[in-house]
């Protein structure tokens, strides 16, 4: 259009000329809006800003996190060794030996033969015998055969080896 | 000009940074990420738990704990020793000169102090030298193996030894050796980063856990074993013996429910006991059997048609057969018996006159069968697989004293199964220590699952044999009427048998006396076998071993709430 403009504008009459130049479009300048740029910024700045701290605060909070895991997983640990060590001395209390000693110490024996009574037709099977109170302690079945260290007169430079027997058989 | 010049700088430098990568990636990549990874990061080894070995109840015979050995640097503990020793002597029951010397070890900065201590004693004790102001005591994981139950079952179960270096565990004997793998589980892995002594939160973080051993449920009942080792060491103890085995079975399933060794040794402390108690003599120990084995002869007779339990024989009171004469331990002029009246008295001519009545291979095909001179491999190193002499190499002579139980050997599970076959209704099964499967270290598996069963003698053999063995028992015609039952009906057969001495290898003069019965006999739950080797007291099957069965068989039946049957024994005549 523009190119064409000046070759019409040639042809044209003069009077019909400055009807043309009034009528004539032209660019008007864009009315430029200026939005004001400080809370944009501000904006931007602040997310930026609540993102690192964000950032800072979830990962010292992780970081918090991990310590209490650590210092729980210790607790559970010790916990757990101490629930084992609870269950070892339980274990050890229920031995077979050890009920028998402590059953004999309150009087109790091995009962003898029993009988079977039949409640719907009163019958009775097997010979009832009555308990006889008497020794019901067994000796122990196991008696260590080598000798242990508070039996052995300690010699110089015999010391070492019977005290190794000790340590090395556990520290229980 | 200058632009060449540059790009021919730049592709210079671009080719440097290619061959870096190529050296990097290419040639050893692994080397590399591991250095990194390493930088930083910490791995951890997550120990796998060792499975616990059960009696059939679920009650431990052989347990784990975390455990932790106490390490000291000597370096840093020879100034504060004498204070030290005397704190960890006194907390964990040491010896105090024995510490004192690891503590002032020289030129060593890794001494132990005490190992496999259970976690929450180690750790506590550990801590409080830390906190009264001594330096240089660590702790290191090294898991505790325990047997709660001490001597009960040791000699089946085993125990562990100190670990070895590399904190794995070293079986010395029983279950626990043979089932090493199985028990054993794997060693998992934790990787990860730290700072400041805590896991960085997003850091790499690679678990592979653990996988924890297998449990291994025995057939062992642990009270009655209990109860059995009692009895069995008063036993061999009264009697003045050397040792002594006593087998008690489940007749149907054949699950062995106690197998008790005397001497035996505390698994929780076996160091101070010798090495020869640790194997299981009951599977180990191989002897002659003696009058017990006549039972199989007379139930192969009897299955093979031969003879029944009312054949009359007249015993002389010598049998002059090709090398030797036979006789009988007792004195007596030519008498009237029947089978079960040779059985009753456990005479020797009677039983090698009714065995003359069998074909030639007949009596080793059925002794074969009832698992004589085969191993019964439960799962326990160190078996004997006992000697049965061959088919061919059985000359009439051995085949004399095969028939009364001499000239062949056994071990205690072996002839327990067989005479299990009689009081099973003729049908063997194999005797087994493990409930369900499991699988040895070899591969094989073993187990009640596993095990089979197979008809050796018919059922009315088996019934007949055990009217016989039902006479034993009786006051007026048996030898062991001490090995009754009261109220209920017991059969049974004693064993007093010439011993092969070690020294000279022929019979010396000692005895190994035994007794092998079942009861209910008409309806048998168990079947127990007791041995006591070289009595010094003059007794035989019937008066030593015979009062043990009593005692074990009582007890098991009142155990297991088994009723009496209610039926009348037996009255086989035992003459004619």
């Amino acid at each position: 259009m523009s190119s064409t403009s000046p070759q019409r504008r040639t042809s044209l009459p003069r009077n019909a000329r400055a009807a043309v130049d009034r009528a004539r479009l032209s660019v008007v300048p864009r009315l430029r809006t200026r939005a004001p740029r400080v809370p944009f910024v501000t904006l931007v700045s602040l997310i930026l800003l609540a993102g690192v701290v964000g950032l800072l605060l979830f990962n010292t909070s992780m970081q918090q996190a991990s310590f209490t895991a650590s210092q729980l997983e210790d607790q559970a640990t010790s916990l757990s060794a101490r629930q084992e060590a609870l269950a070892m001395e339980l274990d050890q209390l229920r031995d077979p030996q050890r009920l028998a000693a402590q059953a004999c110490a309150l009087g109790m024996v091995v009962g003898p033969t029993a009988a079977f009574l039949d409640i719907e037709t009163g019958a009775l099977t097997g010979t009832p015998t009555p308990a006889v109170a008497g020794p019901c302690g067994f000796e122990p079945v196991v008696r260590p055969v080598r000798p242990v260290a508070e039996d052995v007169p300690v010699l110089p430079g015999q010391r070492s080896g019977a005290a190794r027997g000790r340590t090395q058989g556990s520290g229980r | 000009m200058r632009l060449r010049i540059g790009f021919i700088a730049i592709a210079i430098v671009v080719s440097v940074f290619a061959g870096r990568l190529v050296q990097l990636q290419g040639i050893d990549p692994k080397q590399y990420a591991q250095m990194a990874a390493a930088e930083g990061s910490q791995s951890v080894v997550l120990p796998a738990e060792r499975g616990e070995i059960l009696d059939r109840t679920g009650e431990p015979l052989a347990a784990s704990a975390d455990g932790l050995m106490i390490v000291a640097d000597p370096s840093l503990t020879t100034d504060d020793a004498p204070d030290l020793a005397d704190l960890l002597s006194k907390r964990l029951d040491l010896d105090y000169f024995a510490v004192l010397e690891r503590l002032r070890a020289r030129d060593s900065q890794f001494q132990y102090i005490a190992r496999q201590v259970p976690a929450a004693e180690a750790s506590k004790v550990v801590a409080e030298a830390r906190e009264a102001g001594f330096v240089g005591l660590t702790t290191q994981d090294d898991p505790v193996r325990f047997y709660p139950s001490r001597d009960v079952a040791a000699n089946v179960v085993g125990f562990l030894g100190t670990p070895r270096n590399d904190g794995s565990a070293r079986p010395l004997a029983g279950l626990e050796d043979s089932f090493d793998d199985y028990l054993a589980g794997t060693d998992g892995e934790a990787r990860y980063q730290v700072g400041a002594g805590a896991r960085i939160p997003l850091g790499d973080n690679t678990v592979v856990e653990a996988r924890d051993g297998n449990d291994l449920t025995t057939t062992i009942d642990r009270d009655l074993q209990w109860y059995a080792q009692r009895v069995l060491s008063q036993t061999v103890r009264g009697a003045r013996g050397d040792s002594g085995y006593a087998v008690v079975m489940d007749t149907q399933t054949g699950e062995v429910l106690t197998q008790a060794d005397y001497p035996t040794y505390d698994a929780s402390d076996p160091t101070d006991y010798p090495e020869s108690t640790y194997t299981s003599r009951a599977l180990s120990d191989v002897y002659e059997p003696g009058s017990v084995e006549k039972v199989l002869t007379v139930a192969g007779l009897i299955d093979a048609g031969k003879v029944t339990n009312k054949t009359r024989f007249e015993v002389p009171p010598v049998l002059n057969r090709q090398d030797r004469p036979i006789h009988d331990y007792f004195q007596h002029g030519t008498i009237r018996l029947t089978l079960a009246g040779i059985i009753a008295k456990s005479s020797n001519i009677g039983t090698v006159m009714a065995a003359d009545e069998f074909e030639p291979g007949q009596m080793h095909d059925y002794l074969t069968a009832f698992g004589l001179g085969r191993k019964t491999d439960v799962g326990l190193a160190g078996e004997t697989k006992g000697i049965l002499p061959s088919a061919d190499l059985m000359t009439s002579q051995t085949a004399d004293r095969i028939a009364f139980g001499q000239s062949l050997s056994v071990n205690a599970l072996q002839m327990a199964a067989a005479v299990n076959t009689i009081a099973n209704g003729g049908v063997r099964i194999d005797p087994s220590l493990i409930r369900g499967t499991a699988t040895l270290d070899d591969g094989t598996e073993v187990g009640s699952g596993v095990a089979t069963e197979r008809r050796v003698v018919s059922e009315d053999a088996a019934r007949q044999t055990m009217e016989m063995m039902e006479r034993v028992i009786d006051p007026e015609v048996g030898v062991a009427p001490g090995a009754a039952v009261p109220g209920y009906r017991v059969a049974g057969k004693t064993g007093t048998a010439q011993r092969v001495g070690a020294e000279c290898g022929c019979y010396d003069g000692t005895f190994t006396v035994s007794f092998a019965g079942f009861a209910p006999a008409d309806d048998p739950r168990f079947t127990i076998y007791v041995v006591v080797q070289n009595p010094r007291n003059g007794g035989g099957g019937g008066s030593v071993a015979g009062p043990a069965f009593s005692k074990l068989m009582g007890y098991a039946l009142r155990r297991y709430g088994v009723e009496p049957t209610g039926t009348n024994p037996s009255r086989l005549p035992a003459e004619w």
